[in-house]
């Protein structure tokens, strides 16, 4: 795919997020109305409007506080802003993004915005310390290709509505449990059945949004990635390294959780089953190294057993 | 009749649909070779404008070696003033070489490196040479895009007929010259 291919199917799949979005919505507050009544419908609905427009809006600051990332200046940490800097030139991009920090020790980061101008980068102190300079430049090219693919504002766009639907799918829940007994006596008992499918069906959906943002964009990711800094082995030995790293993030939730280089969740390894994988947000890394190995002609050692999924 | 008028039309409006779409797609490739092209300039400009200290910091402890400071002097001469990009890229390989060697030198010299001032010249450079190889990587990508859609059926036509000609890659006299600047910081 050429970068202009990209940019037009990550156009398409905000599109798409948007329209899946409002449906999903629609069909919650439509379950609300029956099983409420149409006053707690109309009220869920306005307030789901107004703060998918005010996240649409602020979609990026939203990330940033909802992760802990402060914002640094060049002194703060000279390397990782030339670093990103030499990535934004290698990318073409017309401006050096901001960067921002967060303290944690879990190796990771992101990046978020709405558009190229006004995306930044995130990094955790963990990552800064277990990375050296070659592998630092291999993850911060793998986000320069997220923001030069536009793949950012999607990204971003999904995490704030993700947040949404859980948002709503918490306060059903709750207004279930603690009005549900009345409501089911004086109402229908379709209305409970209703605003409980609805509850399950939010969840679902949400998956099913991130799920449109589609793995394949990380290997994208990738493989832009290796051909900014002309080093697939860099990154590959990056991700090697994040794979043997087991610490789980403090400050992380679904509706983030696609934005990282590498998938932040850790502690929902005991669910795993049949279903697995099938609402991964990342790729496993085994996978990635392997294609960049196929792109640069090297070869690392498999990752140990026990941490290949993470 | 009227239906062979129809697709006609059709065709006439799709057909000038794909011209102005890959007519756009060269401009927009040739917009992004300039910008390359600048940002280039910019890195090569900046790492010229650091050069002058540089040899002002090592002359004072490395007196013996003219030749040397000559040679960086020269290579920024020919820097600043060249003008096609095959000159600037013949410019940039002999300014590597020259810092290089000015390096090796100050190598010798364990004071020079303890001054401060001198480790933080050496940071820059070391930077300034990766921001040029990434410039440098950026346009070669853009030109090659460019110069390919030039030369394949059907934007070719296009190319030919509005005066899109391939732009030339910024290349390094050898692979040797490829390698940055190793600077040493311990």
């Amino acid at each position: 795919m050429t970068l202009q291919q990209q940019i037009r199917s990550a156009r398409m799949r905000t599109l798409l997020v948007i329209v899946l979005f409002i449906v999903l919505m629609a069909v919650i507050v439509a379950a609300i109305n029956v099983a409420f009544g149409s006053g707690y419908g109309l009220i869920m609905g306005m307030v789901a409007v107004g703060y998918g427009i005010f996240g649409y809006i602020a979609a990026g600051s939203i990330v940033a506080s909802a992760s802990g990332a402060r914002k640094i200046a060049k002194e703060d940490a000279p390397e990782l802003f030339r670093t990103v800097e030499n990535a934004a030139i290698a990318a073409g991009l017309a401006k050096t993004p901001d960067i921002y920090i967060i303290d944690d020790p879990a190796p990771n980061a992101f990046a978020a915005g709405r558009t190229p101008d006004k995306a930044y980068v995130a990094a955790t102190t963990g990552i800064l310390q277990l990375l050296d300079k070659r592998e630092l430049e291999g993850v911060m090219a793998h986000e320069m290709a997220h923001i030069r693919n536009r793949d950012v504002r999607l990204m971003t766009l999904a995490a704030v509505m993700v947040g949404v639907i859980s948002m709503i799918a918490d306060m059903l829940l709750w207004s279930m449990v603690f009005s549900g007994n009345r409501n089911s006596n004086d109402n229908n008992p379709l209305g409970a059945i209703l605003a409980i499918v609805a509850i399950i069906l939010a969840p679902i959906g949400a998956a099913m949004l991130q799920m449109t943002l589609s793995r394949r964009r990380e290997y994208l990711a990738d493989a832009t990635a290796a051909e900014l800094t002309g080093d697939p082995e860099g990154l590959a030995r990056a991700l090697y390294k994040l794979a043997a790293d087991q610490r789980p993030l403090a400050k992380v939730n679904r509706a983030t959780a696609h934005l990282w280089i590498e998938s932040p969740l850790r502690d929902n390894k005991g669910m795993r089953s049949s279903m697995a994988g099938l609402f991964d947000t990342h790729p496993p890394l085994q996978e990635r190294i392997d294609r960049l190995q196929e792109m640069g002609g090297f070869t690392l050692p498999p990752i140990p057993k026990g941490a290949a999924d993470a | 009749m009227n239906i062979l008028l129809i697709v006609i039309a059709v065709i006439v409006v799709v057909i000038l649909l794909w011209l102005v779409i890959a007519y756009n797609g060269l401009v927009r490739l040739r917009n992004e070779a300039d910008q390359g092209e600048s940002s280039i300039d910019i890195q090569l400009k900046r790492r010229a404008d650091l050069i002058p200290n540089l040899v002002e910091a090592v002359k004072g402890y490395a007196t013996h070696e003219s030749a040397t400071f000559e040679n960086v002097s020269n290579a920024r001469a020919q820097a600043l003033g060249a003008k096609s990009l095959s000159e600037k890229a013949d410019a940039d390989g002999a300014m590597q070489s020259a810092v290089g060697k000015l390096f090796a030198i100050a190598e010798a010299y364990p004071e020079l490196r303890a001054v401060e001032s001198f480790v933080q010249l050496q940071t820059e450079l070391a930077d300034t040479e990766d921001k040029v190889a990434a410039a440098r990587r950026y346009y070669n990508a853009v030109v090659q895009q460019f110069n390919t859609k030039q030369q394949t059926v059907p934007t070719s036509f296009i190319a030919g007929a509005f005066g899109f000609s391939p732009r030339e890659f910024y290349r390094l006299e050898d692979d040797a010259d490829r390698q940055p600047v190793k600077v040493d910081l311990n």
